[in-house]
């Protein structure tokens, strides 16, 4: 049994031009953790993962997977490690079944055990009827699912997914996370996850490190981080332009922070829930009409902008929402 | 720490108790699995066997009439089969770098670098069934030309060993367009690659016996193997067991053979060790 923890040590990895990657990482994944690596492109997500599932070397720095060094101890690593990679790696022409069994064999399975293994494993990520068709013609969320399996079969104690949602419809979305989750809880597994949606992060994981351009910027819980490093704001949307620079020069001074985003004033203030019926009074005083006003809680964007300076390029403002007073 | 108030049941992964598979185990299921991708993408191996066959009915028609001076009466069909085998096994021989570099490309050679797979059965899963194939091809053209009309002067026998010599031939430079798939992943230049030794089968005795050649022509063919693989099995075809040329063509094809293996052992190494 291995201990399922991942401890990774000043973990570098330099490429041509000195480019550092992934520049002096450090963290501790404790197990049965669910542990969100959240970053923009480019920001080492991947990097990281092909080092600590042994298909590259670290220029410098230690890192053990399970107890085991991924330096020196690489064929047990990949013995308790399961992996999805970003790219999906199925050879297009095989079968469900072909691509599972054959995946349960190299792993030491007979080939009894292994069939018996591929076929719970399609039951669960819902693939059972589709066994005939080549991999190549199923869709995006098909093949996401199988390569889900793919690093199921052997019973991995620790499961590295990179980027497991990305390019995913939200339907498939929410089935890749509902077993992330059943994966944890049921079955105890420790789980790296990486993602650039502040959202799945902050949906699945105990505990979140997030990476920029190589270096980790933050490490917490994502409640915790919301906390400390998010603002809750609350935004009041007004018919026109005019209204919204009234308002807001208005309300400037009551807050720590106030900005248009069209024609939504967002005023940034801690405890903003306690600040609306002054908003509300105030704008009765001058009497500006709003169209709606809303609360909006801290969101891991905001601890993103906090820690890096700037913005994440996902649609993120949507969701969080919590109370809505027209 | 949320984390810890999990439950933690005691599942131990799989492999972590089992020892693995066992090697030739390992090479039979590889080689199954490139099988199956050929029997799913023919195209991959259709047109090396027609232009194989392409081949040898050209120059049966077009040289034959204008061969007997040299080879006073005997059949121009067996002195030119040996060509269209040898240059099907060149092409033929591309067939398992096309495996590998597709894996490389279509990332299922990563996802097999994660399993405790030997690196020894991710090279000679593709290889073998490339020479399977190869086999097939072999026999077919062999067939078409028995059909011609060819007589071997050692029997059925005869044609097993130029089958044999096609086979070694094909086989062992197969580990050129291995090396270059690996150390490439490119797809292009792994089919250029087998291309490149395309001259091999024309700077040698193709049309006529060696000692019609002159000039750069002949000692060109001197120094080329395929010469006596030609020689190997044009005498068995033409006129019976010659063991001396038998041993050449035997030396011919190892040392066509071991080249590329160590080149392709290497290129292997390149690839899958870690950076």
């Amino acid at each position: 049994m291995s201990s399922r923890q991942i401890i990774v040590e000043n973990l570098k990895k330099r490429y041509e031009g000195d480019f550092y990657a992934v520049n002096d990482v450090s963290f501790l994944v404790n197990a049965g953790e669910i542990f969100g690596f959240l970053g923009p492109n480019g920001a080492g997500k991947s990097t990281t993962v092909t080092m600590l599932t042994t298909l590259a070397l670290p220029t410098s720095g230690k890192a053990h997977v399970g107890g085991y060094d991924i330096i020196t101890q690489a064929q047990q690593v990949r013995r308790i490690a399961g992996v999805a990679l970003q790219d999906i790696g199925l050879d297009p022409v095989m079968k469900s079944m072909e691509l599972l069994v054959t995946q349960g064999q190299l792993f030491g399975m007979s080939r009894m055990d292994a069939i018996k293994r591929a076929k719970e494993l399609l039951e669960l990520v819902r693939l059972s009827e589709f066994t005939d068709r080549p991999v190549g013609k199923y869709s995006g969320g098909m093949r996401r699912r199988l390569d889900l399996a793919m690093a199921l079969v052997h019973k991995p104690e620790i499961l590295f997914l990179d980027e497991p949602t990305t390019g995913l419809d939200p339907a498939s979305r929410r089935d890749v996370w509902s077993e992330v989750r059943r994966l944890n809880v049921q079955e105890g597994m420790t789980i790296f996850l990486t993602t650039q949606y502040l959202e799945e992060a902050d949906e699945l994981a105990d505990r979140i490190a997030i990476i920029n351009a190589g270096k980790i910027a933050v490490e917490g819980q994502p409640a915790e981080l919301k906390a400390a490093l998010g603002a809750e704001s609350i935004n009041v949307t007004f018919g026109d332009n005019a209204t919204v620079e009234r308002a807001r020069n208005a309300l400037v001074d009551m807050v720590d922070r106030a900005q248009i985003d069209r024609k939504t004033l967002r005023l940034y203030l801690q405890n903003a829930a306690y600040a609306i019926p002054t908003v509300v009074n105030k704008l009765n005083e001058l009497q500006l009409q709003p169209l709606s006003l809303t609360l909006t809680q801290p969101t891991l964007d905001d601890v993103f902008l906090q820690v890096t300076g700037q913005r994440f390029e996902e649609e993120t403002e949507d969701e969080a929402q919590t109370e809505a007073i027209a | 720490m949320t984390a810890m108030t999990k439950p933690l049941p005691q599942t131990q992964s799989v492999s972590e108790k089992s020892k693995g598979m066992p090697l030739w185990k390992q090479i039979t299921m590889m080689t199954w699995r490139n099988l199956v991708v050929i029997r799913r993408t023919p195209a991959s191996v259709l047109p090396g066997l027609m232009i194989s066959v392409f081949f040898l009915f050209i120059y049966e028609a077009s040289l034959s009439g204008a061969a007997n001076f040299f080879l006073a009466g005997k059949s121009y069909l067996a002195f030119i089969l040996p060509v269209s085998i040898i240059s099907a096994s060149l092409s033929g021989s591309g067939l398992a770098g096309q495996y590998i570099v597709r894996d490389i490309e279509n990332g299922y050679f990563d996802k097999l670098l994660l399993t405790p797979i030997s690196r020894i059965a991710l090279l000679s899963g593709p290889v073998f069934a490339g020479a399977i194939m190869l086999a097939i091809q072999t026999a077919l053209i062999l067939t078409v030309a028995v059909l011609m009309g060819l007589e071997s002067a050692t029997g059925l026998g005869g044609i097993l060993a130029v089958l044999g010599f096609g086979l070694l031939l094909g086989t062992g430079f197969a580990g050129f367009g291995v090396s270059v798939a690996l150390l490439t992943g490119s797809a292009a230049a792994t089919s250029g690659a087998s291309f490149a030794f395309f001259p091999l089968t024309f700077l040698t005795a193709t049309f006529v016996p060696i000692n019609l050649l002159e000039g750069w022509l002949k000692t060109a063919a001197e120094w080329n193997p395929i010469t006596y693989v030609l020689q190997a099995t044009r005498s068995i075809l033409l006129d019976g067991w010659n063991w001396e040329y038998i041993g050449q063509g035997l030396i011919a094809c190892a040392i066509l053979g071991l080249v590329p293996f160590f080149i392709a052992l290497w290129a292997l190494r390149q690839r899958t060790s870690r950076k």
